[in-house]
């Protein structure tokens, strides 16, 4: 089969809707992810939709439904008992280990074919169906329509969380929309990348984007640029070269990173050779 | 006229009792210190008037109406802000969240750029507001965080610790800048301070926290050995230096065998103080 070909077929047709839908969401949470420095929190409710998706595989249900129940309890139960700064960590890593428990637990109850772990622990986008991209996308639309709602307040919380509550935002509710946007956003990264590289989706876009700009809304938007290029051009080195989309996705991400922090070294060399 | 009016107020905290019998009142235009050990409920009193916490006993008047959360009429600053160490927000943007920062959905207030332009001039800011806050001074930090805080022109100003960890020029400046704004907007102004010395100059009135007791007045009528003796209930001993400084001695005794009734200082917060203490002794 040609490139050609190869891209006109429905499960890579499938694939990019999907992806684009979850980059451009992942994106725009991950912003707030960096800013919030809630990267252990994403990462945590990754792990902890593992055991939801394999409890579900387990019950004979669709993944995606354990996936969301998980996530989303995860980022409730981490959103309201750590609102508070000072126990966020130690309310994660209990979260994380007690969900991670579980999962092992149902993996070990499921005798059946296991290729559905695999696919939740590393992503399988070449998979999905077109059930699957209605509901991504339609979740990850809703992601970003609560962000672009919310998205002064929130960036007011997080940057100054005494001053937002004296003018009369609550924090706890701020934290628990957030930690809900970013349980929804990592079922649907998962669907792509998998549970153990939501990270290239979620926090390297963001992070590349940080280190480029000063401005909020313009981090944002790059994050949300960078999130769609890796994912795009992922794809689309997936079906060309082959070798896992996951993968594809991840090393562009982390390359994304790594590129703009030299681009920033570099300016920052050069900006102290102009003043001396 | 009033800013602010206490009577035979009482904040209790985890079935603890902060402070009662606070009785005191704040006219507007005028600047108070607060003053009194970590722990004491000097923030708490900030949370009071921000009706953020209530009182359990007593009244209290904000600018002639009950306290309510969200009043644009009071402008808050707090002493530590998270997008002091944030790389992508510039002084300019940390203003205007200032001004609709609380506010929901997509609609853009067009009379924001004038005001957040106006608050820049007035703190003189402007210069310096549109690089990244992680990249500026402590001084120009706290500078951008009054601008913040009074894009609304509150009447009523509270400002926790605005001094905390600068060196003494820049407090000096935040000093003249926390007067500066007194006088064009006339806000009533509550500054809360670990040391009198550099707000001197400026302060109308003193409130000490301590011992879950308030005690209000002039700065002679309450920085004196008299009251802080029987406030603390053992002797202290001020020593004015030439230059009209106030050295306060026999507190390390609080702060280094608190009382059963007061907050739990750790190792930490004991050496803080001594650290306090003595840099105040030896200035």
């Amino acid at each position: 089969m040609s490139l050609r070909e190869l891209l006109a077929t429905s499960f890579v047709q499938h694939a990019f809707y999907a992806v684009t839908a979850v980059a451009l969401a992942a994106g725009a949470v991950g912003y707030f992810v960096v800013l919030r420095r809630q990267a252990f929190a994403a990462h945590a409710i990754g792990h902890v939709g593992f055991a939801g998706a394999a409890g579900a595989v387990l019950l004979g249900l669709s993944p995606i439904f354990g996936l969301l129940v998980f996530c989303l309890g995860a980022g409730l139960l981490i959103g309201f008992a750590g609102a508070e700064l000072d126990d966020r960590d130690a309310v994660v890593g209990v979260t994380l280990t007690a969900a991670l428990g579980l999962g092992v637990l149902f993996i070990s109850l499921y005798s059946g074919y296991a290729n559905a772990t695999y696919s939740i622990l590393f992503g399988q986008i070449l998979g999905v169906t077109w059930s699957d991209v209605g509901l991504v996308a339609a979740l990850s639309m809703g992601v970003l329509l609560v962000v672009s709602l919310t998205y002064r307040p929130l960036l007011f919380v997080s940057v100054d969380a005494q001053s937002a509550a004296s003018r009369g935002l609550s924090t706890r509710a701020m934290s628990l929309l957030f930690m809900s946007l970013l349980g929804v956003t990592t079922v649907v990264a998962i669907q792509i990348v998998g549970v153990l590289l939501v990270f290239s989706l979620l926090v390297a876009p963001a992070a590349a984007a940080e280190v480029l700009t000063s401005r909020p809304l313009r981090t944002m938007f790059l994050a949300m640029g960078f999130a769609l290029a890796s994912a795009w051009l992922g794809l689309f080195f997936g079906v060309w070269i082959g070798g896992p989309v996951s993968f594809w996705i991840t090393a562009l991400a982390s390359l994304a990173y790594l590129t703009a922090r030299a681009t920033n070294a570099t300016r920052a060399r050069r900006a102290r050779r102009v003043v001396a | 006229m009033n800013a602010l009016t206490m009577k035979n107020g009482a904040v209790v905290l985890g079935g603890r009792t902060i402070w009662k019998d606070a009785t005191f009142s704040l006219e507007s235009g005028s600047i108070t210190a607060i003053l009194g050990p970590n722990g004491a409920g000097k923030s708490t009193l900030l949370n009071i008037i921000l009706g953020l916490v209530p009182l359990v006993e007593g009244s209290l008047e904000v600018l002639g109406e009950a306290p309510r959360r969200g009043n644009r009429r009071v402008g808050y600053m707090a002493q530590t802000r998270q997008a002091d160490t944030v790389a992508t927000m510039t002084g300019r943007d940390y203003v205007g969240l200032g001004f609709d920062g609380p506010r929901f959905g997509w609609g853009r207030d067009t009379a924001k750029r004038e005001v957040v332009r106006q608050a820049l001039a007035l703190t003189g800011t402007t210069s310096f507001a549109d690089q990244s806050l992680h990249s500026l001074s402590g001084g120009q930090r706290q500078r951008i965080a009054l601008a913040h805080t009074t894009v609304f022109k509150p009447q009523l100003l509270l400002l926790d610790e605005p001094l905390a960890a600068l060196d003494l020029a820049a407090q000096a400046e935040i000093v003249d800048l926390i007067n500066l704004i007194r006088d064009t907007t006339g806000a009533a102004v509550v500054v809360v301070a670990h040391d009198l010395n550099p707000l001197a100059p400026i302060v109308d009135q003193v409130l000490w926290i301590a011992r879950r007791q308030v005690r209000s007045g002039t700065v002679e009528e309450v920085v004196n050995e008299d009251v802080l003796s029987q406030l603390y209930g053992h002797p202290i001993e001020i020593v004015v230096t030439p230059r009209g400084r106030r050295v306060i001695v026999g507190l390390e005794e609080e702060f280094a065998h608190p009382h059963p009734h007061g907050h739990d200082h750790s190792h930490e917060d004991v050496h803080e103080h001594f650290a306090e203490v003595y840099e105040e002794e030896t200035e």
